[in-house]
Parts: C-alpha cells; sequence; structure tokens
C-alpha cells in the first residue's frame, strides 16, 4: 500500500502526459479524417487518390511501425528533428484520422440523398449543404462509431512508452523498477485507464442523448 | 417562364426523355401525368438540373440553365421545387427549416427571415408549429412546410413532384389546398401528379407523358373528356 501511495505521484503525473497527448491528438485526429474524408468524396480524381492511399497505408501497417517511422526514421534524415512527444501526437492522430476519415466517409454516404437534393434546389451550393444539412446530421449518427474509435486512441497511447515518453504505462515501469511491486503498480495503471475510458463514454452517452433526433 | 428545347435525357444507353419541347407560360399551372417510369419526373427534376440534361435546352426565365456560364445555385433560387418525400431537415426545427436558404444564400437578416416564414406558415396553417421538429408532423403537416420552406425564397416558380403520393388519403386534400390556393394566387406552377381530380380542376395545361414524349397536350377538359391519343386513353381508362 505504501509503494503504491509512494508511486502515485508519478503515475498522476503520468495519467497527465497521457491525457495531454491523447486530446490534442484525437483533435488533429478528426480534423485530418474530415479532411481526408471529404477528398475520398471529391469529385476530382486525384484528391481522391490522395486520400485512398493515405487510409491504405495507415490501415495497413502496425501503429508500432508507424511510431518508429515517425520518430526513428524521419528524425534520421538531417532536415527533420522533432522530440518525442511530437512524434508520439502525430502517430496517434495520424492513425486516428485514417480510421475517422473511414468513418466519416461511412457517415455521409449513408445520408438520404433527398437531403441533398433539397439543399440543391434552395440555391444552397454543395459546400453549405455539407456544413449546415450533411454533416451535422453524418455526426450525430456517427457519434458511438466516433467514441469506439477515441477508445482505440487512447490505449494506442500507451505504446508511446516505447520511445520513452513519460506517459502512464512509460511511469509505471518507472515505478515497478524503484518498488518491485508489479502486480499493485500495474493494477493502478489499468484501474487509471479503465476510469479514463469509462469517462469517455459517459461522455459520449451523454452527447449522444443532447443530440439526439427527436 | 420556361422554355424547353428538344430535351433528352439518358442513363448510359437508356433513354427516358425523347426529345422534349414545350412552354410553360408565366402564372400558368401545367400537371404532368403519365405512368410511373414514363419519365414525368426525370422530365420535371431536369428543370432545375437536378438530374443532368443529355441535350438540348432549358430555359428559365430568359436563362439557359445548361448553359456553362450559368449559374446554377442563382437560378434555383428563384425555382422552388417540392418532393413526395419532403426532404425537410430533420436536425433543425420547422422555423429554421425555413429561414435556412433565405438567410445563407441571400442574406436576408434572420428577423427578417422569420417574419417571412411565419406568415408563410400562416398560410399554410401551421404557425403554431415553428418550434416542432420535421420528426413531430404528420406527413400533410410536412408536405406543407416544404411548401412553405420553397415559397421562402419568393420563386417565380414551383416544381412539385408527385407532392402527395407520400400521403395518407386524408393527408392529401390540405395540402392540395394549399397548391390550390397558390394557383389562384398566380404562382407559376409545373406539377407532376396522380390526382386527376387536382390536374382537372386546378391546372391550365396537362401534359401526358408516355415512353419519354409528351404524348399529348391539352386543357384538361379537353384531354380528360376526349383524349386524342390511344395512349393516353389507355392510361386515362386505367385512372379515371
Amino acid at each position: 500500500m505504501e509503494a503504491i501511495m509512494n508511486a502515485l505521484p508519478y503515475l498522476l503525473e503520468g495519467l497527465k502526459v497521457t491525457i495531454y497527448i491523447f486530446v490534442i491528438a484525437i483533435i488533429l485526429g478528426f480534423i485530418i479524417g474530415l479532411i481526408m474524408a471529404l477528398l475520398r468524396l471529391s469529385p476530382i480524381r486525384a484528391l481522391n487518390w490522395i486520400a485512398k492511399i493515405f487510409i491504405d497505408a495507415i490501415r495497413g501497417t502496425p501503429i508500432l511501425v508507424q511510431l518508429f517511422f515517425f520518430y526513428f526514421g524521419l528524425n534520421s534524415l538531417e532536415f527533420i528533428s522533432f522530440d518525442r512527444t511530437t512524434a508520439g501526437i502525430i502517430t496517434v492522430a495520424i492513425n486516428a484520422g485514417a480510421y475517422f476519415a473511414e468513418i466519416i466517409r461511412a457517415g455521409i454516404q449513408s445520408m438520404d440523398k433527398g437531403q441533398t437534393e433539397a439543399a440543391r434546389s434552395l440555391g444552397l451550393t454543395g459546400t453549405q449543404n455539407m456544413r449546415y444539412i450533411i454533416l451535422p446530421q453524418a455526426f450525430r449518427r456517427m457519434l458511438p462509431t466516433f467514441t469506439n474509435q477515441a477508445i482505440i486512441s487512447l490505449k494506442d497511447t500507451s505504446l508511446l512508452s516505447v520511445i520513452g515518453i513519460a506517459d502512464l504505462t512509460q511511469q509505471g515501469q518507472i515505478a515497478i523498477a524503484a518498488t518491485f511491486k508489479a502486480f499493485e503498480i500495474w493494477l493502478v495503471v489499468g484501474i487509471m485507464y479503465f476510469l479514463l475510458i469509462y469517462l469517455l463514454s459517459l461522455l459520449s452517452s451523454f452527447l449522444e442523448r443532447r443530440f439526439e433526433l427527436r | 417562364m420556361i422554355d424547353v428545347r428538344n430535351l433528352k435525357k439518358s442513363y448510359g444507353k437508356l433513354e427516358v426523355l425523347k426529345d422534349i419541347s414545350v412552354e410553360i407560360k408565366e402564372k400558368e399551372v401545367v400537371c404532368v401525368i403519365g405512368a410511373s417510369g414514363s419519365g414525368k419526373s426525370t422530365f420535371l427534376r431536369c428543370l432545375n438540373r437536378l438530374e443532368e440534361i443529355t441535350d438540348g435546352q432549358v430555359i428559365i426565365d430568359g436563362q439557359d440553365i445548361t448553359a456553362k456560364e450559368a449559374n446554377i445555385n442563382k437560378i434555383r433560387q428563384e425555382v422552388g421545387m417540392v418532393f413526395q418525400q419532403f426532404n425537410l431537415f430533420p436536425h433543425k426545427t420547422v422555423l429554421e427549416n425555413i429561414i435556412l436558404a433565405p438567410m445563407k444564400t441571400r442574406g436576408t437578416p434572420k428577423t427578417e427571415a422569420t417574419n417571412k416564414a411565419m406568415e408563410l406558415l400562416d398560410k399554410v396553417g401551421l404557425k403554431e408549429k415553428a418550434g416542432s421538429y420535421p420528426g413531430e408532423l404528420s406527413g400533410g403537416q410536412k408536405q406543407r412546410v416544404a411548401i412553405a420552406r420553397a415559397l421562402a425564397m419568393n420563386p417565380k416558380v414551383m416544381l412539385f413532384d408527385e407532392p402527395t403520393s407520400a400521403l395518407d388519403p386524408e393527408m392529401v386534400g390540405d395540402v392540395l389546398e394549399v397548391m390550390k390556393q397558390l394557383a389562384q394566387e398566380g404562382m407559376t406552377m409545373v406539377v407532376v401528379t396522380h390526382e386527376m381530380g387536382f390536374a382537372r380542376e386546378v391546372s391550365d395545361r396537362v401534359l401526358f407523358i408516355d415512353e419519354g414524349v409528351i404524348a399529348e397536350q391539352n386543357v384538361p377538359s379537353e384531354l380528360f373528356t376526349n383524349p386524342r391519343n390511344k395512349r393516353t386513353q389507355a392510361f386515362l381508362s386505367k385512372v379515371l
């Protein structure tokens, strides 16, 4: 018990880093996903292909390899240098982005064509239709799937400990090295992740209720 | 007001509209009848380019909507459309459904758009539903809101694509009543419909479309009582 109490400040410090990286990465990931989904649906072939290649490349490779590529790979080039946190955020963001892109694309495509026809027949432009009619409705539908991906991305951040980012998992390892209490420490680390993810799903069901179509 | 010249529409090899030419004058109410699959809805949807036109011209109020330089968004602001499935925006209230387009396309201030919307809702008998969501309305109410939404743009022409076909029978009357009133006020209207009673009573002219051509057109009193084309006769004997 004492070992846990001693380790707790370090674990909480790690939890903060995990939350920080997750929040930034998920926001970036969402923006990347939205842009890629719109490119994917664009009538311009070349843009289509860019999005398709991006999505396939990210989905087709392990996130750990991506992490090593962004951190060790890119950093080995002379003209690029970024710290491990940046590499970690980029990895999780791009990974989430590829999955978000497919979720958003499917959400947009599942919308009734009549909505677009009504909007366009009123004189709204394609962009206005997307912004005021299609996306607001599609996002409501996608919310449960978004939450799923957010939870996966949150768990993915634990991989960043491999390149030495002082996140919750890394702090757990450090605490164990100092105390040798592997069982207790990993249990506490697990509970912390669990609570974080539980909060996330509570937030999601709150939003779902809030935006429910009457 | 609307001048259709040699309009053709194909989906791949399938020719849906074969050389349709017709002129619709200001304040004229034209009903389009025909069997399902005859091309009558496609014809209507070509009038605001919801369907891309394969060949020919559609000129609305002097503007060729098929021209490369035509601003289709601008043209559509002047051409209202009402759909069989209403297509109200379910995430917006009745009022928001109506004021969205005037505000976003013309920059109408919100108070002005709201006043106009309330006026229109009053006209279609749904003033008290302004704050409701489409999901809370009956089919007939939805369609009347859809009409008000289209009218909010002050269109020069109104297109109706089978506006009562998705309604329960007891709701049809309310919607037709609103359309009748609109016709009496002098709105130019093109109505694709199965409501022969409405076509007979309200329209100035009836077009019978069959296999992608206008097989016959006439004033309703003539067309319904004395159809000349054999196919018109066959169609009317089935629906009347």
